[in-house]
């Protein structure tokens, strides 16, 4: 939870940033090269910033999703099923560029959620918001995953105890079935942020590697790795394995505690 | 609201098909039965947790269960204080946050007797009103449990096993609250239990389950010597249950006053001067004798009359079954009220003495074949 207040408030800071020096670039045709030249002029905490901002609003994007999802799975039974299970699980196992380019057709102007056929832009398209979308998609099945099994421990016998006791399905969801799930359900949200934070194939179809604009931590390793500069790189692969560390460990912990505490 | 409870229900089971019909009035019922011939079953079924109830269930004159009208309440809607033989404390709550469960409906429908800090004082709760469930012993888990139902404001309790897998001290200890509960909140309850004693000292009526059938219904001291229910309680034997008032209390040994001129003396360890005690005797550790003894050790030898003699006809006629083994039940009743104790004596014994229905007898047992259950 603090990781995510601290980066609800990094990414606010540095949305001001770089709307100010978005707003005093000329309008200019990004190439790769283009891109190359400015980041010469970024510091690593640009694409660590735009990374903490994607990751949150993907996390808040995709955790109703992936915990509505994981209660789905892990507490009915429909037809299809399997298929839903299967489908959900797809982002973890596709290339992500077919995800990223799946997502771009949809997006596109032309395309079933497009300006053309909606009536409005949703400005997702070589945006940082289109990289929110696609990490969000890519960290779904994790989140989902993990919290079927965060609700998937939660005993039913608890809940039917609650309903004996005059509880309601929603009171039974917010005071039991929730609270013994909690652990499960952060552990979720870390991995699902841990995820976004890494996201890179569907992220750069998507949003493109637009420094400064979208060039999340992931794009810009590979952008300064193209044009060998290797210490640079070198910083920002530092950045991402403490961010990491500190994350997985994080759920770790979680877990383990949950364990002793059965 | 009325203590009548009625039940007409089908439940298709793995091994048979659980068919009970009972109606009752009384406010405490039990349901005796072995493990396995469907008791918990039951309970779900009125608690609403089971959706392969047909038939009708209505309690207090309220249709909880009505499958032929289509009438199927929700457990929310139900109003049952529920005692699982697992418990099933919440444990991300504490021992308060438990009681308060259920605390919605019990503002909407309870009284302020069941207000949660008096259910909290009156099961000695009180220390640990703050504790984590882990914190708990079993007894104070079992108190909890009992208080969450209690304080949920309900209209029927159902107890599973309510002591169930405890040992005798503890059993000494949960049942006062039992008693207790049953003494101030005159609550109507369900109790389902394998254990013969325990359901005759908390029913009113009490029925025997048999692979998912009433095989005998009634008052407890006849149903439980009913030559039907003989081969189900045999197991255990037949405990008879008496209750007194504790009117002289010696070193290790205190006496018991059943009625007025009627006392009997039992291991006082448990007890204190003018607690109300609640005693169990098996029916094989009581001796019959036509004459009064004399110059016998045991302590007591309440005299009374013959009401009954009870053989288990048509019980397993196994080959290897001894002669002696052969058992019956002799109903003998103390004083006016009268109490009514079963002893268990051979054929060949009531053969040898000529026993015969209305004929005075003496009861001999020893004050240590008596065991304290609960002291009050």
């Amino acid at each position: 939870m603090l990781s995510r207040t601290l980066a609800a408030l990094l990414s606010a800071a540095a949305l001001t940033a770089i709307d100010a020096r978005a707003a005093s670039d000329p309008p200019t045709e990004i190439t790769v090269d283009a891109a190359a030249s400015l980041s010469d002029h970024l510091l690593p905490i640009v694409p660590l910033l735009i990374s903490l901002k994607v990751a949150f609003w993907a996390t808040l994007a995709i955790l109703p999703v992936g915990v509505a999802l994981g209660l789905l799975l892990a507490r009915r039974d429909f037809p299809g099923k399997s298929v839903v299970e299967t489908v959900a699980t797809l982002p973890l196992v596709l290339p992500p560029t077919a995800v990223g380019y799946l997502l771009l057709r949809l997006l596109a102007s032309n395309g079933p959620l497009g300006e053309r056929t909606l009536g409005i832009d949703l400005d997702l398209i070589f945006t940082w918001k289109g990289a929110a979308l696609a990490s969000a998609l890519m960290a779904l099945p994790l989140v989902a995953r993990t919290a079927r099994v965060a609700f998937e421990q939660v005993d039913p016998k608890l809940e039917a105890m609650g309903r004996t006791l005059g509880l309601g399905n929603v009171a039974v969801f917010t005071t039991i079935t929730l609270p013994l799930a909690r652990r499960g359900l952060t552990a979720a949200a870390i991995l699902g942020y841990s995820r976004a934070l890494g996201e890179f194939g569907a992220t750069v179809i998507v949003a493109g590697n637009i420094p400064g604009r979208t060039q999340t931590l992931a794009l810009a390793i590979f952008s300064d790795m193209q044009i060998g500069r290797d210490d640079e790189a070198m910083v920002l692969i530092a950045i991402t394995v403490a961010l990491s560390f500190a994350a997985v460990w994080t759920v770790e912990m979680l877990m383990r505690r949950r364990a002793v505490s059965r | 609201m009325s203590g009548s409870i009625r039940i007409d229900i089908r439940v298709p089971l793995d091994r048979f098909t659980l068919d009970v019909v009972w109606e009752s009035s009384e406010r405490w019922m039990g349901i005796f039965g072995h493990s396995g011939a469907g008791k918990t079953t039951i309970l779900e079924a009125v608690a609403g947790l089971r959706g392969d109830v047909t038939g009708r269930i209505e309690i207090g004159g309220r249709a909880w269960l009505d499958t032929a009208r289509g009438v199927r309440l929700p457990p929310q809607l139900r109003g049952v204080g529920y005692l699982p033989q697992d418990l099933r404390l919440f444990p991300h709550r504490t021992v308060m946050g438990n009681l308060l469960a259920g605390g919605r409906r019990a503002r909407r429908t309870a009284s302020e007797r069941l207000a949660p800090s008096r259910v909290l004082r009156m099961l000695e709760l009180e220390q640990v009103r703050e504790s984590a469930i882990s914190e708990l012993s079993g007894g104070e888990m079992r108190r909890v449990a009992l208080g969450r139902a209690l304080c949920s404001g309900p209209e029927l309790m159902l107890l599973d096993e309510p002591l169930g897998g405890l040992d005798l001290p503890l059993r000494r200890r949960i049942l006062p609250y039992l008693l207790q509960v049953q003494r101030e909140f005159d609550i109507p309850t369900l109790c389902v239990s394998h254990d013969a004693s325990e359901i005759r000292m908390l029913s009113g009526e009490v029925a025997v389950l048999d692979r998912g059938r009433l095989i005998a219904r009634g008052r407890p001291e006849e149903v439980f010597t009913d030559p039907a229910v003989l081969p189900i309680a045999r197991e255990d034997g037949f405990e008879n249950i008496l209750r007194g008032r504790v009117v002289e209390r010696a070193e290790a040994t205190a006496t018991i006053e059943l009625e007025p001129g009627l006392t009997v003396m039992v291991p006082g360890r448990a007890l204190a001067q003018a607690d109300e005690a609640v005693v169990g005797i098996r029916a094989e550790d009581l001796i019959l004798a036509v004459d009064a003894p004399t110059g016998l050790s045991a302590q007591n030898m309440p005299g009374g009359s013959i009401l009954e003699i009870r053989e288990a006809a048509g019980g397993d006629p196994t080959p290897d079954r001894h002669e002696a083994d052969e058992r019956v039940l002799v109903v003998v009743a103390l004083g006016r009220a009268p109490t009514r104790v079963v002893a268990a004596i051979t054929r060949k014994a009531l053969l040898r003495l000529d026993l015969k229905p209305g004929m005075p007898v003496h009861l001999i047992f020893k004050t240590h074949a008596c065991r304290v259950l609960a002291a009050l």
